[in-house]
């Protein structure tokens, strides 16, 4: 703690010239309030003291009445988080941009432009990044005043011509494409089999989540947010669960902090043998694909046999876990950690030493520890370009506390490096697993949680098996939350696939790409889209014909 | 009536066996083999036998969709001259150990020609659709060609001359004589294959078609019954291909059963060795062939013209 408060006062000093209020919201955090127009030399000074890395740009609409749109830069560094503040008129929404000193900005900035309608002045790129072509350029989704009964739609572009972009030749990969596990659109410029341009445009999978969340209660959030991702659903909610017992001011049982760890590491496993397959499938390996695939099950049965579920198996309750662990799981918990490291030890051998395989990824995409840092990755991707960013690590939670994590760490930067970094990392889990499963405390599973949450804001940060995932809660004292921002790991991550294409053969795309594990899920979340004409009755699915298909479907 | 007979037997011959007909059929059933033996190893459960029949036959059934940029037909046209020109392939070779249907002087040339107008066609229906993943994979396929192309005829041609002569039944009744040319040129065997796996694009040289970077290659715009001949060409391909390298090197081919233990001998080798390896880009595949699969076959070239004196 004392380094953390060291840090803190740190950033104190570093904001002093440009601060107007300093305040301690948590023990571990400092909200510094400035000018907007102090904004890019405040974060030019963090940036030039080095003082740890841009997280997160959270903005809220403070309503109405105040009139005002404020924005939080969340910067880390190890356990402590500063955020600037600041505010703009809400009727004329404009902040300058950070980008000159934080290139990683602009995608967070892009955001919040689109989502909340501030304009940024002097950012690099302002076209949309989540909202579909037909949305109106005037509605703001995370607004509070959006009004979302009427569409907010306007007449669509003509899509661009294939192959066709002045003189260019260009390759579309998405959304709809082999290579792509979800839908993403990429276009790479290429001269040859040479890439030399590249361009993304994500959102094909938005359901509007961090709106929706603001019109349900806290505990029906939890099982929305664990919707955010199909992979790692735990740990959404994990970090969800974190934010809003802090805010509550609950401690949760030794037991449960445990299970929930145990579950998080599972989870790692699972996600990160996931990639290793869709890895190998791009490289045109298929059978270490299978093989990989066919490894995980043994993770996915041991879930489906603690909660009843492979995908969503939503242990973590408010206050608690749901399930307990009986003799009989931590057995079989034992016998697939042991079965699991057995082949990680085979897969790292392999694909250090297949000499063709390795032809695909030594010396492919390097990053090297400098251009991390600028690009702001985080997890796998980040630690693979020898930069120890791992929350378990730097500010450990749950039962992280207790049995602490060796940080897995590769220096090449290339592809080889993140391969090693994750199979490196299954044995970690592993290890961790069977230490957990040692030091199971006994006790209760869950502590009551009030209806209502105490007003405040909280920030929790957890490490996803894709990195760094950041969650920023916000109650206004009800039974619904305020704001609930989740700023996911895959949003850090995507720029470095693209500035790593530029200059590779087009063959090494694919793998470029999936070399940071992207998810864009996790990363689509953000929009309410209504059919042109109002009729929703035929193609969208209303919450009544899903309830009713649900009950339908279940009896 | 001693016309009529001859060319009712010419017909049947050309249509049914050992040509047309009975060939795609084999080509199907040795694609099934491939699949399934792939699957295996991949620890999958793999297609059914009737499978790549089942696909053909819907895919002819299928509506076939011309896009609007391609010459409908030329686009017509270039799966079937594919498919012709992998028939008429087969009319020099001892197909099912049968004699040959047309041999003549030189026959392995033109054979192995006939093989590379399937590359050509596909190539040419990729650039015809204007599609950028179609433009990329008949790019990378005339590449890959260029590369494999020369490496694979001179390793078929040193059994030929070691046979002296360019006439395949004759080289292969000489490789049935004396002991196998596996063992005396393995260089050019090993050769012989790789360049096997290349022409049929197989993995590791599946470049043209790695459908994680550019879907189909150039296939991707063909559909329905364009597509299936397309499909059909590539399976007698590999009958043909196999059969060509297995009498060639393993000791001719003299009955069916021979036939059948050899080629599906071969096709289990190469199959194993599809399953081993990941994509080699297309840059590291035109590498391979010219800076060290030409040398190993210069090598054995040399080593023949010097034991021979």
């Amino acid at each position: 703690m004392t380094e953390t408060s060291r840090l803190l006062e740190q950033a104190a000093q570093i904001t002093t010239p440009w601060g107007k209020s300093f305040t301690a919201p948590e023990a571990n955090r400092l909200d510094v309030v400035i000018d907007a127009n102090d904004l890019p030399a405040a974060a030019a000074a963090l940036n030039a003291a080095c003082w740890g890395y841009l997280a997160a740009i959270t903005g809220l609409d403070r309503g109405a009445d105040d009139g005002r749109i404020e924005a939080l830069y969340h910067f880390c560094a190890g356990a402590a988080v500063a955020a600037l503040r600041v505010t703009t008129p809400r009727a004329e929404a404009r902040l300058p941009s950070i980008c000159a000193a934080y290139p990683s900005a602009s995608i967070f900035e892009r955001e919040l432009s689109e989502m909340l309608g501030v304009t940024f002045v002097g950012t690099p790129d302002v076209t949309p990044l989540f909202l579909p072509e037909d949305w109106s350029p005037d509605a703001y989704p995370l607004r509070k005043d959006i009004d979302l009964s009427q569409p907010n739609t306007v007449p669509v572009r003509p899509p661009p011509t294939n192959g066709e972009n002045g003189k260019h030749f260009i390759i579309p990969i998405g959304p709809q494409h082999p290579a792509l596990k979800e839908p993403g659109h990429f276009e790479f410029s290429v001269a040859g089999e040479t890439v030399i341009g590249a361009t993304v445009r994500l959102g094909y999978a938005h359901r509007g989540i961090e709106k929706a969340v603001e019109q349900r209660n806290w505990v029906q959030d939890l099982y929305l947010l664990e919707r955010i991702c199909g992979i790692c659903s735990h740990i959404h909610a994990t970090a969800y669960c974190l934010g809003v017992e802090k805010l509550a001011e609950v401690t949760v049982p030794p037991r449960a902090e445990t299970i929930r760890t145990l579950f998080a590491e599972l989870e790692r496993l699972h996600s990160h043998m996931l990639w290793l397959g869709v890895a190998a499938h791009e490289a045109g390996f298929d059978t270490l694909f299978m093989a990989a695939w066919r490894d995980r099950e043994t993770v996915m049965d041991l879930l489906e046999q603690i909660s009843g579920n492979r995908v969503h198996y939503s242990v973590n309750v408010l206050g608690g876990v749901k399930f307990d662990l009986e003799p009989q799981h931590i057995d079989a918990l034992l016998n697939g950690a042991a079965f699991i490291e057995e082949r990680a030890r085979y897969y790292f051998d392999l694909v250090n030493h297949d000499p063709l395989f390795n032809r695909r990824t030594r010396g492919v995409g390097v990053m090297t520890a400098e251009q991390a840092e600028t690009i702001g990755v985080v997890g796998p991707t980040a630690r693979g370009s020898g930069i120890v960013r791992d929350v378990r690590v730097e500010a450990p939670y749950l039962a992280y506390t207790r049995c602490p994590v060796e940080p897995i760490v590769e220096t090449d930067g290339d592809l080889a490096a993140r391969f090693s970094v994750r199979i490196r990392e299954l044995l970690e889990s592993c290890r961790l697993i069977r230490v957990l499963l040692e030091t199971l405390p006994e006790g209760a599973l869950q502590t009551r949680m009030p209806r209502r949450i105490r007003a405040g804001e909280a920030i929790s940060r957890v490490e996803a098996p894709r990195g760094e995932l950041f969650y920023f809660v916000k109650s206004g004292g009800g039974e619904m939350p305020e704001r609930i921002h989740a700023r996911t790991p895959t949003l850090c991550n995507l720029a470095s696939a693209l500035i790593l294409s530029i200059g590779r053969p087009l063959a090494d795309i694919p793998m470029i790409l999936v070399g940071v594990d992207p998810c864009f899920s996790c990363n689509d979340r953000t929009a309410t889209i209504h059919t042109a004409d109002g009729s929703a009755e035929d193609e969208t699915w209303t919450w009544e014909r899903l309830r009713r298909y649900g009950i339908e479907a279940t009896r | 009536m001693n016309a009529f007979d001859s060319l009712t037997g010419a017909l049947a011959a050309l249509l049914i066996l050992p040509g047309g007909l009975a060939l795609m059929l084999i080509g199907l059933i040795y694609e099934w083999a491939n699949r399934k033996l792939i699957a295996r190893l991949q620890n999958r459960l793999g297609p059914r036998w009737f499978q790549p029949l089942a696909d053909v036959i819907k895919l002819l059934a299928k509506q076939s969709i011309v896009p609007a940029a391609a010459h409908p037909t030329l686009f017509a046209l270039l799966p079937m001259i594919a498919l012709a020109s992998v028939l008429t392939s087969a009319l020099a070779l001892p197909m099912l150990g049968l004699a040959p249907a047309y041999a003549f002087p030189g026959d392995l040339i033109v054979t192995v020609c006939l093989l590379s107008l399937l590359t050509l066609c596909l190539s040419l229906a990729g650039f015809g659709t204007d599609s950028s993943f179609g433009l990329v994979g008949a790019m990378r396929a005339l590449m890959q060609l260029f590369s494999y192309e020369a490496p694979f005829l001179l390793a078929l041609l040193g059994p030929a001359a070691a046979a002296g002569s360019w006439q395949i039944d004759v080289i292969m009744r000489y490789a049935e004589a004396n002991p196998w040319m596996l063992f005396t040129q393995p260089l050019g065997f090993f050769v012989a294959v790789v360049g096997l796996m290349a022409k049929l694009e197989m993995a590791p040289f599946d470049a043209p078609e790695a459908h994680t970077e550019i879907v189909s290659g150039p296939l991707t715009e063909y559909g329905g019954r364009h597509l299936a001949l397309f499909r059909l060409s590539k399976d007698t391909a590999l009958v043909i291909g196999l059969t060509l390298v297995a009498g060639l090197y393993l000791g001719g081919i003299a009955d069916p059963l021979t036939f059948l233990v050899k080629t599906l001998a071969l096709l289990v080798l190469i199959t194993g060795v599809q399953a081993l390896f990941a994509r080699l880009r297309i840059d590291q595949s035109t590498t391979l062939w010219w800076r060290y699969v030409m040398i190993l076959l210069l090598v054995q070239w040399l080593v023949m013209m010097v034991s021979r004196g």
